[in-house]
Protein backbone atom coordinates (compact mmCIF):
# COMPACT_ATOMS: atom_id res chain seq x y z
CA UNK A 1 0.00 0.00 0.00
CA UNK A 2 1.22 3.74 -0.69
CA UNK A 3 1.69 5.22 2.28
CA UNK A 4 -0.95 7.60 2.14
CA UNK A 5 -3.73 5.45 1.50
CA UNK A 6 -7.12 7.24 2.40
CA UNK A 7 -9.49 7.43 -0.50
CA UNK A 8 -11.13 10.39 -1.76
CA UNK A 9 -14.40 11.64 -0.12
CA UNK A 10 -17.28 9.34 -2.38
CA UNK A 11 -19.91 11.55 -2.81
CA UNK A 12 -18.93 13.06 -5.96
CA UNK A 13 -17.38 10.27 -6.97
CA UNK A 14 -19.72 9.70 -10.54
CA UNK A 15 -21.74 11.14 -11.87
CA UNK A 16 -25.41 10.54 -11.72
CA UNK A 17 -27.71 9.36 -14.37
CA UNK A 18 -31.27 9.83 -12.23
CA UNK A 19 -32.25 7.04 -13.21
CA UNK A 20 -34.15 4.17 -11.25
CA UNK A 21 -33.02 0.79 -11.80
CA UNK A 22 -35.17 -2.28 -10.90
CA UNK A 23 -33.74 -5.90 -10.56
CA UNK A 24 -36.49 -8.80 -10.48
CA UNK A 25 -35.25 -12.58 -9.83
CA UNK A 26 -38.04 -14.88 -10.50
CA UNK A 27 -38.38 -18.72 -9.14
CA UNK A 28 -34.08 -18.64 -10.27
CA UNK A 29 -32.27 -22.06 -10.55
CA UNK A 30 -28.54 -21.42 -11.04
CA UNK A 31 -25.88 -23.37 -10.77
CA UNK A 32 -22.19 -25.20 -12.37
CA UNK A 33 -22.02 -28.06 -14.47
CA UNK A 34 -25.47 -29.30 -13.67
CA UNK A 35 -25.21 -28.83 -10.04
CA UNK A 36 -28.14 -26.51 -8.85
CA UNK A 37 -26.46 -24.05 -5.98
CA UNK A 38 -29.74 -21.45 -6.02
CA UNK A 39 -32.76 -23.29 -5.89
CA UNK A 40 -36.36 -20.49 -6.41
CA UNK A 41 -34.64 -18.06 -5.82
CA UNK A 42 -37.46 -14.77 -6.29
CA UNK A 43 -37.17 -11.08 -4.88
CA UNK A 44 -37.89 -7.83 -6.62
CA UNK A 45 -35.15 -4.49 -5.63
CA UNK A 46 -36.04 -0.95 -6.82
CA UNK A 47 -35.11 1.05 -3.72
CA UNK A 48 -32.05 2.80 -4.29
CA UNK A 49 -29.86 0.91 -1.16
CA UNK A 50 -27.52 -1.03 -0.14
CA UNK A 51 -28.55 -4.46 -0.15
CA UNK A 52 -26.79 -6.59 2.09
CA UNK A 53 -26.37 -10.27 1.08
CA UNK A 54 -25.75 -12.99 3.71
CA UNK A 55 -25.08 -16.50 3.68
CA UNK A 56 -22.39 -18.90 5.21
CA UNK A 57 -19.76 -20.86 3.16
CA UNK A 58 -21.64 -22.29 -0.08
CA UNK A 59 -24.82 -20.96 0.27
CA UNK A 60 -24.84 -19.50 -2.87
CA UNK A 61 -23.87 -15.69 -2.77
CA UNK A 62 -21.57 -15.94 -5.11
CA UNK A 63 -23.77 -17.90 -8.00
CA UNK A 64 -26.39 -15.13 -7.40
CA UNK A 65 -23.83 -12.70 -7.96
CA UNK A 66 -22.70 -14.28 -10.82
CA UNK A 67 -26.31 -15.55 -12.15
CA UNK A 68 -27.48 -11.51 -11.81
CA UNK A 69 -24.16 -10.31 -13.76
CA UNK A 70 -25.03 -12.53 -16.48
CA UNK A 71 -22.01 -14.35 -15.82
CA UNK A 72 -23.66 -17.82 -15.61
CA UNK A 73 -26.91 -18.77 -17.16
CA UNK A 74 -29.59 -19.74 -15.28
CA UNK A 75 -30.83 -23.32 -15.37
CA UNK A 76 -34.76 -22.33 -15.22
CA UNK A 77 -36.63 -18.93 -13.84
CA UNK A 78 -35.38 -15.29 -14.89
CA UNK A 79 -33.69 -13.09 -14.40
CA UNK A 80 -34.98 -8.73 -15.35
CA UNK A 81 -33.12 -5.90 -15.20
CA UNK A 82 -34.80 -2.61 -15.86
CA UNK A 83 -37.53 -4.80 -17.60
CA UNK A 84 -35.03 -6.75 -20.14
CA UNK A 85 -34.41 -10.32 -19.37
CA UNK A 86 -31.15 -10.96 -18.74
CA UNK A 87 -30.72 -14.84 -19.94
CA UNK A 88 -27.90 -14.12 -22.73
CA UNK A 89 -26.76 -11.45 -20.74
CA UNK A 90 -25.61 -8.36 -22.95
CA UNK A 91 -23.54 -5.35 -22.61
CA UNK A 92 -26.90 -3.37 -22.21
CA UNK A 93 -26.78 -4.71 -18.85
CA UNK A 94 -26.43 -1.46 -16.81
CA UNK A 95 -24.38 -3.38 -14.03
CA UNK A 96 -21.01 -2.72 -12.53
CA UNK A 97 -19.50 -6.00 -10.79
CA UNK A 98 -16.89 -7.34 -8.54
CA UNK A 99 -15.91 -10.81 -8.38
CA UNK A 100 -14.38 -12.27 -4.74
CA UNK A 101 -11.34 -12.92 -7.96
CA UNK A 102 -9.49 -10.05 -8.65
CA UNK A 103 -9.34 -10.78 -12.70
CA UNK A 104 -6.75 -8.48 -13.40
CA UNK A 105 -4.81 -9.79 -16.76
CA UNK A 106 -1.32 -11.44 -15.62
CA UNK A 107 1.43 -8.80 -17.36
CA UNK A 108 -0.26 -5.46 -17.04
CA UNK A 109 0.58 -2.63 -14.94
CA UNK A 110 -1.79 -0.58 -12.41
CA UNK A 111 -2.12 2.19 -15.21
CA UNK A 112 -2.50 -0.59 -18.03
CA UNK A 113 -4.74 -2.59 -15.97
CA UNK A 114 -7.66 -0.25 -15.12
CA UNK A 115 -6.76 1.30 -18.74
CA UNK A 116 -7.72 -2.06 -20.09
CA UNK A 117 -11.17 -2.07 -18.21
CA UNK A 118 -12.12 1.46 -18.81
CA UNK A 119 -11.93 -0.35 -22.65
CA UNK A 120 -13.98 -2.76 -21.85
CA UNK A 121 -16.92 -0.71 -20.03
CA UNK A 122 -16.10 1.93 -22.47
CA UNK A 123 -14.89 4.64 -20.38
CA UNK A 124 -12.09 7.01 -21.12
CA UNK A 125 -9.34 8.22 -20.21
CA UNK A 126 -10.24 10.79 -17.71
CA UNK A 127 -12.16 7.70 -16.06
CA UNK A 128 -8.90 6.35 -15.33
CA UNK A 129 -7.43 9.67 -13.81
CA UNK A 130 -10.33 9.97 -11.91
CA UNK A 131 -10.30 5.92 -10.16
CA UNK A 132 -6.42 6.42 -9.68
CA UNK A 133 -6.72 9.62 -7.79
CA UNK A 134 -10.48 8.48 -5.83
CA UNK A 135 -8.76 5.52 -4.67
CA UNK A 136 -5.02 7.36 -4.17
CA UNK A 137 -3.70 4.88 -6.76
CA UNK A 138 -1.28 7.76 -8.18
CA UNK A 139 1.58 6.45 -7.09
CA UNK A 140 1.46 3.12 -7.36
CA UNK A 141 0.03 3.41 -10.99
CA UNK A 142 3.16 2.24 -13.09
CA UNK A 143 3.70 -0.58 -10.62
CA UNK A 144 3.08 -4.06 -11.88
CA UNK A 145 -0.51 -5.55 -10.15
CA UNK A 146 1.15 -8.73 -9.66
CA UNK A 147 4.30 -6.81 -7.41
CA UNK A 148 1.37 -5.23 -5.39
CA UNK A 149 -0.02 -6.57 -1.37
CA UNK A 150 -2.94 -7.77 -1.14
CA UNK A 151 -4.74 -4.64 0.04
CA UNK A 152 -3.12 -2.88 -3.45
CA UNK A 153 -4.62 -5.58 -5.37
CA UNK A 154 -7.95 -5.23 -3.85
CA UNK A 155 -7.81 -1.39 -4.59
CA UNK A 156 -7.26 -1.82 -7.99
CA UNK A 157 -9.68 -4.24 -8.31
CA UNK A 158 -12.40 -2.08 -6.71
CA UNK A 159 -11.22 0.85 -8.65
CA UNK A 160 -12.91 -0.68 -11.59
CA UNK A 161 -16.07 -0.76 -10.33
CA UNK A 162 -15.66 3.23 -10.10
CA UNK A 163 -14.60 3.87 -13.93
CA UNK A 164 -18.32 4.31 -15.09
CA UNK A 165 -21.52 5.18 -13.62
CA UNK A 166 -23.75 2.02 -14.53
CA UNK A 167 -26.71 2.15 -11.75
CA UNK A 168 -25.97 -1.57 -10.73
CA UNK A 169 -23.33 -2.86 -7.97
CA UNK A 170 -22.93 -6.22 -7.69
CA UNK A 171 -20.24 -6.13 -5.14
CA UNK A 172 -19.27 -9.76 -3.79
CA UNK A 173 -17.27 -9.69 -0.62
CA UNK A 174 -15.55 -6.08 -1.71
CA UNK A 175 -13.70 -5.67 2.30
CA UNK A 176 -12.54 -9.64 2.39
CA UNK A 177 -9.23 -9.41 3.50
CA UNK A 178 -8.74 -5.77 3.98
CA UNK A 179 -7.29 -3.94 7.20
CA UNK A 180 -9.88 -1.97 9.06
CA UNK A 181 -9.18 1.15 7.93
CA UNK A 182 -9.64 0.23 3.85
CA UNK A 183 -12.11 -1.76 4.55
CA UNK A 184 -13.67 1.42 6.39
CA UNK A 185 -12.99 3.62 2.88
CA UNK A 186 -14.29 1.25 0.73
CA UNK A 187 -17.22 0.80 2.98
CA UNK A 188 -17.58 4.90 2.41
CA UNK A 189 -17.39 4.66 -1.16
CA UNK A 190 -20.32 2.34 -1.19
CA UNK A 191 -22.33 4.06 1.20
CA UNK A 192 -21.57 7.34 -1.46
CA UNK A 193 -23.01 4.97 -4.16
CA UNK A 194 -26.41 3.41 -2.33
CA UNK A 195 -28.17 6.91 -2.30
CA UNK A 196 -28.61 6.85 -6.11
CA UNK A 197 -28.39 3.32 -7.25
CA UNK A 198 -29.18 0.03 -6.10
CA UNK A 199 -25.39 -2.23 -4.57
CA UNK A 200 -25.88 -5.58 -4.09
CA UNK A 201 -22.86 -6.21 -1.56
CA UNK A 202 -21.71 -9.63 0.04
CA UNK A 203 -20.42 -9.99 3.16
CA UNK A 204 -19.27 -12.40 5.79
CA UNK A 205 -18.76 -9.89 8.33
CA UNK A 206 -22.61 -9.41 10.48
CA UNK A 207 -21.44 -6.29 11.73
CA UNK A 208 -20.70 -4.34 9.00
CA UNK A 209 -24.12 -5.65 7.34
CA UNK A 210 -25.12 -4.16 10.19
CA UNK A 211 -23.52 -0.78 9.51
CA UNK A 212 -24.22 -0.46 6.22
CA UNK A 213 -27.17 -2.05 4.88
CA UNK A 214 -30.78 -1.24 4.67
CA UNK A 215 -31.77 -4.67 4.08
CA UNK A 216 -30.88 -7.75 3.91
CA UNK A 217 -31.31 -10.82 1.84
CA UNK A 218 -30.06 -14.04 3.74
CA UNK A 219 -29.26 -17.19 1.68
CA UNK A 220 -29.51 -20.56 2.69
CA UNK A 221 -28.54 -23.88 1.06
CA UNK A 222 -29.26 -21.99 -2.10
CA UNK A 223 -32.65 -20.36 -0.96
CA UNK A 224 -33.62 -17.10 -0.03
CA UNK A 225 -34.18 -17.44 4.18
CA UNK A 226 -35.02 -13.58 4.37
CA UNK A 227 -35.36 -10.77 2.57
CA UNK A 228 -35.94 -7.54 4.50
CA UNK A 229 -35.58 -4.20 6.03
CA UNK A 230 -32.43 -4.64 8.38
CA UNK A 231 -34.48 -2.39 10.53
CA UNK A 232 -37.23 -4.98 11.16
CA UNK A 233 -34.87 -7.44 12.40
CA UNK A 234 -34.95 -7.63 15.84
CA UNK A 235 -32.54 -9.72 17.71
CA UNK A 236 -34.63 -12.98 20.02
CA UNK A 237 -32.78 -11.10 23.04
CA UNK A 238 -32.11 -7.15 23.52
CA UNK A 239 -29.13 -7.16 25.26
CA UNK A 240 -27.44 -3.53 26.06
CA UNK A 241 -23.93 -3.33 27.80
CA UNK A 242 -23.50 -0.28 29.38
CA UNK A 243 -19.92 1.34 30.83
CA UNK A 244 -20.18 3.02 33.52
CA UNK A 245 -18.76 3.72 36.66
CA UNK A 246 -19.70 3.76 40.29
CA UNK A 247 -22.02 1.14 39.23
CA UNK A 248 -21.20 -1.41 41.73
CA UNK A 249 -24.31 -2.80 43.68
CA UNK A 250 -26.53 -1.42 41.25
CA UNK A 251 -25.83 -3.23 38.31
CA UNK A 252 -24.65 -6.86 38.62
CA UNK A 253 -20.89 -7.69 38.17
CA UNK A 254 -21.71 -11.46 37.15
CA UNK A 255 -23.26 -10.58 33.94
CA UNK A 256 -19.98 -8.13 33.14
CA UNK A 257 -18.76 -8.89 30.04
CA UNK A 258 -15.30 -6.61 29.56
CA UNK A 259 -16.04 -3.36 30.66
CA UNK A 260 -19.55 -3.60 29.81
CA UNK A 261 -22.46 -4.25 32.30
CA UNK A 262 -24.84 -6.84 30.45
CA UNK A 263 -28.78 -5.74 30.83
CA UNK A 264 -31.12 -7.55 28.98
CA UNK A 265 -35.00 -5.31 27.86
CA UNK A 266 -37.70 -5.78 26.38
CA UNK A 267 -36.60 -3.49 23.78
CA UNK A 268 -34.72 -0.26 22.84
CA UNK A 269 -37.94 1.38 24.22
CA UNK A 270 -36.69 1.06 27.79
CA UNK A 271 -33.20 2.28 27.78
CA UNK A 272 -34.28 5.73 28.25
CA UNK A 273 -35.93 4.88 31.34
CA UNK A 274 -33.07 2.19 32.31
CA UNK A 275 -30.52 5.82 31.76
CA UNK A 276 -32.51 7.62 33.83
CA UNK A 277 -32.90 5.44 36.63
CA UNK A 278 -28.88 4.36 36.67
CA UNK A 279 -28.23 8.64 36.51
CA UNK A 280 -30.59 9.31 39.66
CA UNK A 281 -28.47 6.07 41.50
CA UNK A 282 -25.48 8.56 40.47
CA UNK A 283 -23.77 5.63 37.91
CA UNK A 284 -21.79 7.79 35.19
CA UNK A 285 -22.38 5.98 32.16
CA UNK A 286 -20.13 6.87 29.44
CA UNK A 287 -21.41 4.43 26.92
CA UNK A 288 -24.50 2.47 26.16
CA UNK A 289 -24.63 0.17 23.17
CA UNK A 290 -26.78 -2.94 21.69
CA UNK A 291 -24.69 -5.81 22.41
CA UNK A 292 -26.31 -8.32 20.08
CA UNK A 293 -26.72 -8.37 16.29
CA UNK A 294 -30.49 -9.38 14.90
CA UNK A 295 -28.21 -10.62 11.54
CA UNK A 296 -26.72 -13.79 14.18
CA UNK A 297 -30.13 -15.10 14.83
CA UNK A 298 -30.66 -15.68 10.92
CA UNK A 299 -27.63 -17.69 11.31
CA UNK A 300 -29.04 -19.94 14.01
CA UNK B 1 -14.73 14.36 -16.47
CA UNK B 2 -15.97 14.74 -19.23
CA UNK B 3 -15.35 10.82 -20.60
CA UNK B 4 -17.49 10.06 -17.52
CA UNK B 5 -20.50 12.15 -18.29
CA UNK B 6 -20.52 10.77 -22.08
CA UNK B 7 -20.62 7.26 -20.93
CA UNK B 8 -22.86 8.00 -17.93
CA UNK B 9 -26.70 7.57 -18.65
CA UNK B 10 -27.00 5.67 -21.54
CA UNK B 11 -29.81 4.24 -22.57
CA UNK B 12 -29.68 0.62 -21.80
CA UNK B 13 -30.11 -1.08 -25.35
CA UNK B 14 -27.05 1.45 -26.49
CA UNK B 15 -23.95 0.15 -25.01
CA UNK B 16 -22.40 -2.21 -27.13
CA UNK B 17 -20.01 -5.28 -26.38
CA UNK B 18 -16.72 -4.34 -25.62
CA UNK B 19 -14.04 -5.34 -28.63
CA UNK B 20 -10.77 -6.61 -27.77
CA UNK B 21 -8.88 -8.42 -30.81
CA UNK B 22 -6.23 -5.43 -30.76
CA UNK B 23 -5.83 -5.68 -27.08
CA UNK B 24 -5.76 -9.33 -27.06
CA UNK B 25 -2.95 -9.54 -29.54
CA UNK B 26 -1.26 -6.67 -27.73
CA UNK B 27 -1.32 -8.73 -24.31
CA UNK B 28 -0.38 -12.11 -26.06
CA UNK B 29 2.65 -10.35 -27.62
CA UNK B 30 3.64 -9.04 -24.50
CA UNK B 31 3.01 -11.83 -22.62
CA UNK B 32 4.63 -14.43 -25.32
CA UNK B 33 7.48 -12.67 -26.80
CA UNK B 34 9.86 -15.69 -25.84
CA UNK B 35 7.95 -18.19 -28.18
CA UNK B 36 8.32 -15.44 -30.68
CA UNK B 37 12.14 -15.25 -30.43
CA UNK B 38 11.93 -19.27 -29.92
CA UNK B 39 10.06 -19.79 -33.17
CA UNK B 40 12.18 -17.51 -34.93
CA UNK B 41 15.03 -18.22 -33.52
CA UNK B 42 15.17 -21.98 -34.40
CA UNK B 43 14.13 -21.36 -37.26
CA UNK B 44 16.86 -19.22 -38.34
CA UNK B 45 19.27 -21.78 -36.81
CA UNK B 46 18.35 -24.45 -39.03
CA UNK B 47 18.21 -22.07 -42.20
CA UNK B 48 22.01 -21.20 -41.44
CA UNK B 49 22.78 -24.82 -41.14
CA UNK B 50 21.05 -25.43 -44.84
CA UNK B 51 22.62 -22.39 -46.11
CA UNK B 52 25.82 -22.08 -44.85
CA UNK B 53 27.00 -26.12 -43.87
CA UNK B 54 25.98 -28.17 -46.29
CA UNK B 55 27.67 -28.52 -49.59
CA UNK B 56 24.43 -28.50 -51.81
CA UNK B 57 23.18 -25.60 -50.01
CA UNK B 58 21.14 -24.50 -52.91
CA UNK B 59 19.37 -27.77 -53.36
CA UNK B 60 18.85 -28.53 -49.71
CA UNK B 61 17.45 -24.54 -49.07
CA UNK B 62 14.89 -25.53 -51.94
CA UNK B 63 14.03 -28.45 -50.67
CA UNK B 64 13.85 -27.90 -46.80
CA UNK B 65 13.30 -24.97 -46.02
CA UNK B 66 9.60 -24.50 -47.05
CA UNK B 67 9.11 -27.82 -45.03
CA UNK B 68 10.26 -26.87 -41.87
CA UNK B 69 9.30 -23.26 -41.61
CA UNK B 70 5.70 -24.28 -40.67
CA UNK B 71 6.70 -26.31 -37.61
CA UNK B 72 8.16 -23.36 -36.01
CA UNK B 73 5.06 -20.91 -36.59
CA UNK B 74 2.99 -22.99 -34.47
CA UNK B 75 5.34 -22.10 -31.62
CA UNK B 76 3.01 -18.58 -32.09
CA UNK B 77 -0.32 -20.86 -31.08
CA UNK B 78 2.07 -21.06 -27.15
CA UNK B 79 1.58 -17.70 -27.02
CA UNK B 80 -2.18 -17.63 -28.11
CA UNK B 81 -2.77 -20.70 -25.25
CA UNK B 82 -0.84 -18.50 -22.65
CA UNK B 83 -3.32 -15.79 -22.98
CA UNK B 84 -6.03 -17.54 -22.79
CA UNK B 85 -5.34 -19.98 -20.04
CA UNK B 86 -3.84 -17.21 -18.02
CA UNK B 87 -7.12 -15.06 -18.26
CA UNK B 88 -9.06 -17.92 -17.47
CA UNK B 89 -7.09 -18.88 -14.26
CA UNK B 90 -7.23 -14.75 -13.45
CA UNK B 91 -10.79 -15.15 -13.30
CA UNK B 92 -10.43 -12.13 -16.52
CA UNK B 93 -13.16 -13.88 -18.21
CA UNK B 94 -16.17 -13.71 -15.44
CA UNK B 95 -15.42 -10.11 -15.68
CA UNK B 96 -15.24 -10.13 -19.46
CA UNK B 97 -18.32 -12.25 -19.41
CA UNK B 98 -20.14 -9.19 -16.97
CA UNK B 99 -19.58 -6.75 -18.76
CA UNK B 100 -20.93 -8.40 -22.39
CA UNK B 101 -18.31 -10.32 -23.86
CA UNK B 102 -19.53 -13.91 -25.56
CA UNK B 103 -17.59 -17.18 -25.04
CA UNK B 104 -17.54 -16.81 -28.97
CA UNK B 105 -15.58 -13.74 -28.69
CA UNK B 106 -13.08 -14.84 -26.44
CA UNK B 107 -12.08 -17.86 -28.34
CA UNK B 108 -12.15 -15.77 -31.27
CA UNK B 109 -9.79 -13.41 -29.81
CA UNK B 110 -7.61 -16.24 -29.04
CA UNK B 111 -7.52 -18.00 -32.35
CA UNK B 112 -6.75 -14.19 -33.91
CA UNK B 113 -3.40 -13.87 -31.14
CA UNK B 114 -2.18 -17.43 -32.47
CA UNK B 115 -2.67 -15.89 -35.71
CA UNK B 116 -0.96 -12.80 -35.14
CA UNK B 117 1.94 -14.71 -33.16
CA UNK B 118 2.55 -17.32 -36.09
CA UNK B 119 2.16 -14.77 -38.71
CA UNK B 120 5.30 -12.80 -37.03
CA UNK B 121 7.24 -15.81 -37.03
CA UNK B 122 6.11 -16.82 -40.77
CA UNK B 123 6.79 -13.28 -41.94
CA UNK B 124 10.52 -13.05 -39.85
CA UNK B 125 11.71 -16.81 -40.90
CA UNK B 126 10.47 -15.83 -44.68
CA UNK B 127 12.34 -12.73 -44.94
CA UNK B 128 15.21 -13.74 -42.96
CA UNK B 129 15.38 -17.01 -44.71
CA UNK B 130 15.01 -15.56 -48.16
CA UNK B 131 17.11 -12.62 -47.75
CA UNK B 132 19.89 -14.99 -46.50
CA UNK B 133 19.65 -17.46 -49.37
CA UNK B 134 19.79 -14.30 -51.79
CA UNK B 135 23.14 -13.53 -50.34
CA UNK B 136 24.41 -16.90 -50.52
CA UNK B 137 23.43 -16.83 -54.34
CA UNK B 138 20.42 -19.43 -54.20
CA UNK B 139 18.60 -19.83 -57.02
CA UNK B 140 15.04 -20.52 -56.34
CA UNK B 141 13.49 -22.96 -57.97
CA UNK B 142 9.93 -23.16 -59.55
CA UNK B 143 8.58 -26.10 -56.74
CA UNK B 144 9.87 -23.88 -53.71
CA UNK B 145 7.64 -21.63 -54.86
CA UNK B 146 4.94 -23.07 -55.04
CA UNK B 147 5.60 -25.21 -52.04
CA UNK B 148 5.57 -21.85 -49.80
CA UNK B 149 2.44 -20.86 -51.46
CA UNK B 150 0.93 -24.21 -51.18
CA UNK B 151 2.41 -25.76 -47.86
CA UNK B 152 4.45 -23.64 -45.78
CA UNK B 153 2.12 -20.50 -45.51
CA UNK B 154 -1.54 -21.98 -45.30
CA UNK B 155 0.15 -25.00 -43.07
CA UNK B 156 1.87 -22.48 -40.98
CA UNK B 157 -1.45 -21.07 -40.09
CA UNK B 158 -3.70 -24.11 -40.27
CA UNK B 159 -1.39 -26.05 -37.79
CA UNK B 160 -1.07 -23.22 -35.21
CA UNK B 161 -4.79 -22.31 -35.41
CA UNK B 162 -5.59 -26.56 -34.59
CA UNK B 163 -3.18 -26.16 -31.98
CA UNK B 164 -4.76 -23.36 -30.42
CA UNK B 165 -8.52 -24.66 -30.53
CA UNK B 166 -7.62 -27.99 -29.50
CA UNK B 167 -5.87 -26.25 -26.58
CA UNK B 168 -8.98 -23.33 -25.73
CA UNK B 169 -11.31 -26.71 -25.33
CA UNK B 170 -8.70 -28.43 -23.34
CA UNK B 171 -7.81 -25.55 -21.38
CA UNK B 172 -11.34 -25.10 -20.61
CA UNK B 173 -13.34 -28.40 -19.74
CA UNK B 174 -9.47 -29.34 -17.80
CA UNK B 175 -8.61 -27.77 -14.59
CA UNK B 176 -5.66 -25.09 -14.79
CA UNK B 177 -2.31 -26.50 -14.55
CA UNK B 178 0.35 -25.53 -15.66
CA UNK B 179 3.78 -27.35 -16.66
CA UNK B 180 5.09 -29.05 -19.60
CA UNK B 181 1.37 -31.74 -18.49
CA UNK B 182 -0.82 -28.56 -19.50
CA UNK B 183 -2.68 -27.52 -22.98
CA UNK B 184 0.07 -24.77 -23.26
CA UNK B 185 2.87 -27.50 -22.64
CA UNK B 186 1.64 -29.78 -25.12
CA UNK B 187 0.69 -27.55 -27.72
CA UNK B 188 3.52 -27.19 -30.14
CA UNK B 189 3.47 -31.07 -30.35
CA UNK B 190 -0.54 -30.82 -31.06
CA UNK B 191 0.54 -28.37 -34.07
CA UNK B 192 3.22 -30.34 -35.40
CA UNK B 193 1.25 -33.46 -35.72
CA UNK B 194 -0.94 -32.30 -38.35
CA UNK B 195 1.62 -30.95 -40.63
CA UNK B 196 4.04 -34.11 -40.73
CA UNK B 197 0.73 -36.04 -41.33
CA UNK B 198 -0.34 -34.29 -44.22
CA UNK B 199 3.49 -34.07 -45.21
CA UNK B 200 3.49 -38.25 -44.68
CA UNK B 201 0.49 -37.83 -47.19
CA UNK B 202 1.37 -35.69 -50.05
CA UNK B 203 4.74 -37.62 -49.99
CA UNK B 204 2.96 -40.77 -51.25
CA UNK B 205 0.92 -39.36 -53.67
CA UNK B 206 1.75 -38.61 -57.12
CA UNK B 207 3.61 -35.22 -57.24
CA UNK B 208 1.46 -33.63 -59.49
CA UNK B 209 -1.02 -33.70 -56.58
CA UNK B 210 1.30 -32.76 -53.94
CA UNK B 211 0.50 -29.23 -53.89
CA UNK B 212 -2.78 -29.97 -53.82
CA UNK B 213 -2.74 -32.42 -51.22
CA UNK B 214 -0.94 -29.84 -48.92
CA UNK B 215 -3.26 -26.80 -49.78
CA UNK B 216 -6.35 -28.97 -49.45
CA UNK B 217 -5.29 -30.02 -46.58
CA UNK B 218 -4.50 -26.66 -44.95
CA UNK B 219 -7.68 -25.12 -45.61
CA UNK B 220 -9.43 -28.67 -44.14
CA UNK B 221 -7.59 -28.11 -41.00
CA UNK B 222 -8.50 -24.59 -41.24
CA UNK B 223 -12.23 -25.36 -41.78
CA UNK B 224 -11.99 -28.08 -38.81
CA UNK B 225 -10.40 -25.47 -36.29
CA UNK B 226 -13.17 -23.06 -37.26
CA UNK B 227 -15.91 -25.61 -37.12
CA UNK B 228 -14.88 -26.49 -33.69
CA UNK B 229 -14.47 -23.48 -32.45
CA UNK B 230 -18.03 -22.70 -33.30
CA UNK B 231 -19.49 -25.81 -31.82
CA UNK B 232 -17.39 -25.26 -28.88
CA UNK B 233 -18.89 -21.93 -28.29
CA UNK B 234 -21.98 -22.91 -28.78
CA UNK B 235 -22.37 -25.67 -26.85
CA UNK B 236 -19.55 -25.01 -23.92
CA UNK B 237 -21.03 -23.53 -20.35
CA UNK B 238 -19.99 -20.61 -19.60
CA UNK B 239 -18.57 -21.49 -15.54
CA UNK B 240 -16.31 -23.58 -17.79
CA UNK B 241 -14.47 -20.56 -18.65
CA UNK B 242 -14.41 -19.17 -14.83
CA UNK B 243 -11.17 -19.38 -12.85
CA UNK B 244 -11.50 -22.64 -9.79
CA UNK B 245 -9.32 -20.28 -7.62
Amino acid sequence: MSTSSSVRAPTDSLPRTGARHRIVVNNLRSGYHGKIVLEDVSFTIEDPAIYVVLGANGAGKTTLFRTLAGVLEPTSGTVEIDGVNARGHTAAAPIQYLSHIEGIPDGLTVDEALRFYAKVQGAAAPDVERVLQLLDLGELRHRFFSELSQGQRKRVSIGRVFLQERGIYLLDEPTSNLDPKLSREIRDLVLGLSQNDLVLYSSHNLFEAKEIGKYVLVLKAGRVAYFGLLSDLRPKKYIIGIRASGADGILSEASKKGEYYLQELAGPEEVPKLVQELAAKGVQIREVKEMENPLEDLFT
Amino acid sequence: MAGVIRAAGLAHSKRWAPVLEAETIRRTLRIGWRYLLIGGGISLLLTCELLFLGKSHAAAFNMTFPLETPLFAVMGSVGGLMTFTSDRTKGVYEYLLAYGVRPRGLFINGLLATAAMSGIILTVSLSVGLGLAVERGVTFTESFWEAIAYYTIPMAFAGALVTSTVGMIWASIASPRTGFNSPVGLAPMIGIGPTILVLLAAGTAPSSDYYYITGGASLALILIALGLLSLSAKLMDRERLLSNL
